[in-house]
């Protein structure tokens, strides 16, 4: 209930409460001793009338003198207090009731010693002379100025009450104040700073009482959450400029990573347009060359079949040589004729069973291989794959005439297989038992008209077969590499896919 | 006191005379103080005469006979003439004598002798208390002068009740 009162106003509460319930006891106190003195006063001032009047009516007792006794109680006229009298013979007899219309009230017979029902004020006094009882005395008092004080004390205590009241209430209004102020302060303050998060207010201290030490683990407190506050703001200014720093870096690479590939493209579509032109002045050259070669080459035999017997030997020699070299240039031709083809014309992509095509492959190669006795072995069937037939045979034709062409051993195997990779693209390879390459050499063997032999050796040749492989391998977007042991055989490697093999 | 209220009672119901009158003497001895010379010690009794005819019979000593006042016994001495009256205390003189109240009282007159009477002229011959009827009841006077005289000490709240006269001089 009260909870939910300001503090200002429950301590002025508490203080008159307090107040308030100390000073009703203090005059409940007061007026019950006061009430308990008055009563036995006015007790003991009914005994001594009781007294008094036994005294004056021992003759009237004795003698039964009913005038004289009512005489005697007469004197209680002055006596308002008491109610009502009556005087007892000795036998309990009654001699004499005041006043005289009380006749039916007083007790028919003495009752001394029973005591008379609170807060009645009865006394029963015997009448004595000299040792002997000669009668009763009954008095009965009024209780109603007993009352009446209470009364009186009792509105005297609620007007105290009052103006004690009012006192309190001032008083504790102008004093609450060294103790509601500071907390009323506080609680502003801390609104003030929830509301406003301004963690350098500061809470004023009015004292170095519990208030006072209030106020300072506030003013501490605020002072930690000033300070982490700061550090916060601090560390995330700090996170702020080092997003913006890696963002704007971020962009700068970006930025530079598009202008990269910007010029990667543009230097692609470069490389694409002089490789097609390379490949269109290559057809064209090669293809206008031949013509003029087949001239001469036709000229020199007729200079030889119609002049050779004008000529000496050595002229005859010279004119052979000639032939020679123009078969040797319509052979170059040609190869680069088929190299510009291979770059030029559009593969025709199909399913190729790979077993179908080596069986036609070794067919064709037969007579040689026969001669040459060579082993072909392939350990396990080879897949069907998605490629251009044609191109696909041309590329196991020109390895396995490597392999079987750069082969001193006595005894030469040739073997062809295929690698799974699961996820990867399968790898062919085609593998001799031959001369080997040099690691030096690996690159260099798939450039065109590179050879690495002399010209008549290992039965000769244009240099342009791997070189060939390579262009087919790289239009299916596939690989070629080649693993060697000089001396004891090489592997070439290729896929026909995209994709990093195994 | 055996007796004594029930005749006091009684006189509420027209009891007898002289039994009331017995219980006045008794207490009429109550509420009178006697000079020390009056007895021989302190323990002496104190002696009821009644002079001439004796008009109560037994009912004196039957008020009188098993009471005592503080630690005296109470006696009664009954006689034609007393011829020794200071031994009495409380001395009744009965009508029979009223002719010669004077001798009566003459040798107890200032004594300190309570001096009691029932017949017109006792007070006038020097008696002290008078007993009255009104009615049928019992009163008394008191010779005030007398009692000033006499060395008894007779009680305030005795002379309340009492009717006090100043009575003139004897023999009418």
């Amino acid at each position: 209930m009260l909870r939910n009162v300001p503090v200002r106003q429950k301590l002025v509460l508490i203080v008159m409460l307090a107040s308030g319930s100390a000073l009703l006891l203090a005059s409940a106190g007061l007026i019950a001793f006061d009430f308990v003195r008055f009563r036995t006063e006015m007790a003991e001032d009914l005994a001594s009338t009781g007294r008094m009047i036994a005294a004056n009516s021992t003759a009237a007792a004795s003698f039964r003198d009913e005038d004289a006794a009512y005489d005697t109680l007469e004197s209680l006229r002055a006596r308002p207090t008491i109610v009502e009298a009556a005087i007892y013979d000795d036998e309990g007899g009654l001699l004499a009731v005041y006043p005289r219309s009380a006749g039916a009230s007083v007790p028919a017979r003495p009752a001394a010693g029973v005591p008379p029902p609170e807060p009645a004020l009865v006394v029963f006094e015997p009448i004595r002379h000299q040792g002997e009882s000669l009668g009763t005395v009954y008095l009965r008092g009024d209780p109603a100025p007993l009352y009446e004080r209470l009364r009186l004390q009792a509105v005297t205590v609620m007007l105290v009450l009052v103006v004690a009241a009012l006192a309190a209430l001032l008083v504790s209004s102008g004093l609450q104040r060294v103790i509601s102020s500071p907390i009323q302060d506080l609680a502003e303050l801390a609104r003030a700073v929830s509301e406003r998060r301004d963690y350098s207010l500061r809470a004023t201290k009015h004292g170095a009482d519990e208030l006072g030490q209030l106020v300072d683990a506030f003013n501490g407190m605020l002072a930690q959450i000033q300070e982490r506050d700061t550090a916060l703001l601090e560390a995330k200014a700090d996170l702020e400029r080092r997003v913006g720093e890696r963002t704007r870096e971020l962009q700068a690479e970006l930025a530079e990573r598009r202008r990269a590939e910007a010029l990667l493209e543009r230097s692609n579509a470069e490389l694409a347009q002089s490789n097609k032109e390379l490949d269109d002045f290559a057809y064209v050259a090669s293809h206008d060359l031949k013509e003029p070669l087949r001239g001469l080459h036709n000229y020199s035999l007729f200079l030889l079949e119609d002049y050779g017997e004008k000529l000496d030997a050595d002229g005859r020699a010279k004119l052979e040589t000639l032939v020679r070299l123009c078969r040797r240039m319509e052979s170059l031709i040609d190869s680069l004729l088929h190299y510009s083809r291979v770059g030029r014309v559009d593969l025709a992509i199909g399913k190729v069973d790979l077993n179908d095509t080596l069986a036609g492959v070794l067919d064709s190669l037969g007579i040689n291989l026969e001669a040459e006795r060579v082993e072909v072995r392939i350990p396990r069937p080879l897949p069907t794959v998605r490629a251009d037939r044609a191109r696909v045979g041309e590329i196991f034709r020109n390895l396995i005439s490597n392999a079987v062409k750069y082969n001193d051993k006595p005894e030469k195997w040739v073997e062809i297989g295929c690698e799974n990779g699961a996820g990867r693209p399968p790898v062919f390879w085609v593998r001799d038992n031959g001369i080997g390459i040099p690691e030096k050499h690996h690159d260099a063997v798939f450039r065109i008209f590179k050879r690495l032999h002399a010209r008549d050796k290992f039965g000769g040749g244009t240099g342009a077969g791997l070189t060939i492989v390579k262009k087919i391998v790289e239009r299916h977007d596939g690989q070629v590499w080649v693993e060697s042991t000089p001396g004891a055989g090489t592997t070439v490697y290729f896929t026909l896919e995209k994709g990093k093999p195994t | 006191m055996l007796l004594t209220p029930g005749v006091l009672a009684a006189q509420r119901r027209a009891a007898g005379e002289y039994e009331v009158k017995a219980a006045y003497l008794y207490n009429f001895a109550k509420f009178v103080e006697w000079p020390a010379a009056a007895f021989e010690s302190e323990r002496s009794p104190l002696v009821f005469c009644v002079v001439g005819q004796d008009p109560f019979g037994d009912s004196l000593q039957a008020v009188l006979g098993n009471e005592k006042i503080g630690q005296r016994e109470l006696m009664v001495l009954k006689a034609r003439s007393i011829d020794d009256p200071e031994v009495c205390h409380v001395l009744f003189a009965s009508r029979s004598e009223r002719a010669r109240f004077d001798q009566v009282l003459a040798p107890v007159r200032d004594a300190g002798v309570l001096t009691v009477g029932d017949a017109d002229g006792f007070l006038e011959a020097g008696g002290l208390v008078e007993l009255t009827l009104d009615g049928e009841r019992v009163r008394f006077e008191i010779n005030g002068p007398a009692a000033e005289r006499s060395p008894l000490k007779i009680s305030s709240r005795l002379l309340r009740l009492a009717r006090i006269v100043a009575p003139g001089p004897p023999g009418r």
